[in-house]
């Protein structure tokens, strides 16, 4: 089944490779965003199936661009996974306690990435 | 009973050279990490702020490395991230350790073996 999935992150080559994977193995449709506002904003307009969030982003970083994204009623239903370059377990529980339906780790597999967006979503 | 790969149906040549094709385009900037790094670690005063800047270029190579195949990338770049964010980072002791670690990172970065 099609999907639309918004990616966050600040940084170029994550997020061009995270889009290269989707839509390439997945076939799902991607649309991307540099900033928490400019993702905030693409997701109210979009309205993506789910949203692929990055955690430390400059100005707005995902756990804050989360909380905004859950109190506009038109972005507040969207999944949220984030993603995280954090291993230590401490901060991933922290992550996971925000209410996101899902913390992915980086570096990911391209291959794997979208059956890991589908095994937490419950798309398989 | 095993259940179905996902990957059964994708063309894996093609994103494979898709994403060497990245990989070149965003050389520059993961090398503008490194020296980052390199600059940190050869330091002898390291600056709060420079050795802000190291650990978050580590945390960025941390993250990316390992989608372009450079597993053992990312780790040498966790090291030195959690290495930059301890404060009494860059003693004389771990200076060499630093200098190595970056000078085995840019090694491995310039000879990443294609995907395809």
């Amino acid at each position: 089944m099609g999907r639309k999935i918004l990616i966050i992150d600040d940084e170029d080559d994550i997020r061009e490779v995270a889009a290269l994977s989707l839509e390439s193995v997945a076939g799902w449709e991607t649309l991307t965003a540099a900033s928490g506002a400019e993702g905030i904003a693409k997701a109210a307009d979009e309205q993506p199936d789910a949203i692929l969030l990055d955690v430390m982003m400059p100005e707005m970083d995902g756990p804050a661009t989360f909380q905004q994204l859950r109190k506009n009623p038109a972005t507040a239903n969207i999944p949220v996974l984030l993603l995280t370059a954090k291993v230590q377990s401490h901060e991933q529980r922290r992550f996971a306690g925000l209410g996101v339906e899902a913390v992915l780790l980086k570096p990911f597999d391209p291959l794997k990435l979208s059956a890991q967006i589908a095994s937490a979503l419950g798309w398989d | 009973m095993e259940s179905p790969d996902p990957c059964d149906g994708v063309d894996k040549a093609a994103l494979a050279d898709a994403i060497d094709c990245l990989w070149r385009r965003f050389l520059p900037e993961i090398l503008r990490r490194v020296a980052v790094l390199e600059e940190a670690a050869a330091a002898k005063n390291i600056t709060s702020s420079r050795r802000e800047a190291a650990q978050s270029a580590a945390h960025k190579l941390a993250g990316v490395l390992g989608t372009f195949g450079l597993t053992r990338g990312t780790v040498l770049a966790r090291e030195l991230e959690l290495t930059f964010a301890r404060e009494s980072a860059a003693e004389p002791a771990s200076d060499t350790r630093l200098i190595e670690a970056t000078r085995q990172l840019r090694i491995m970065i310039e000879n990443r073996p294609s995907a395809s």
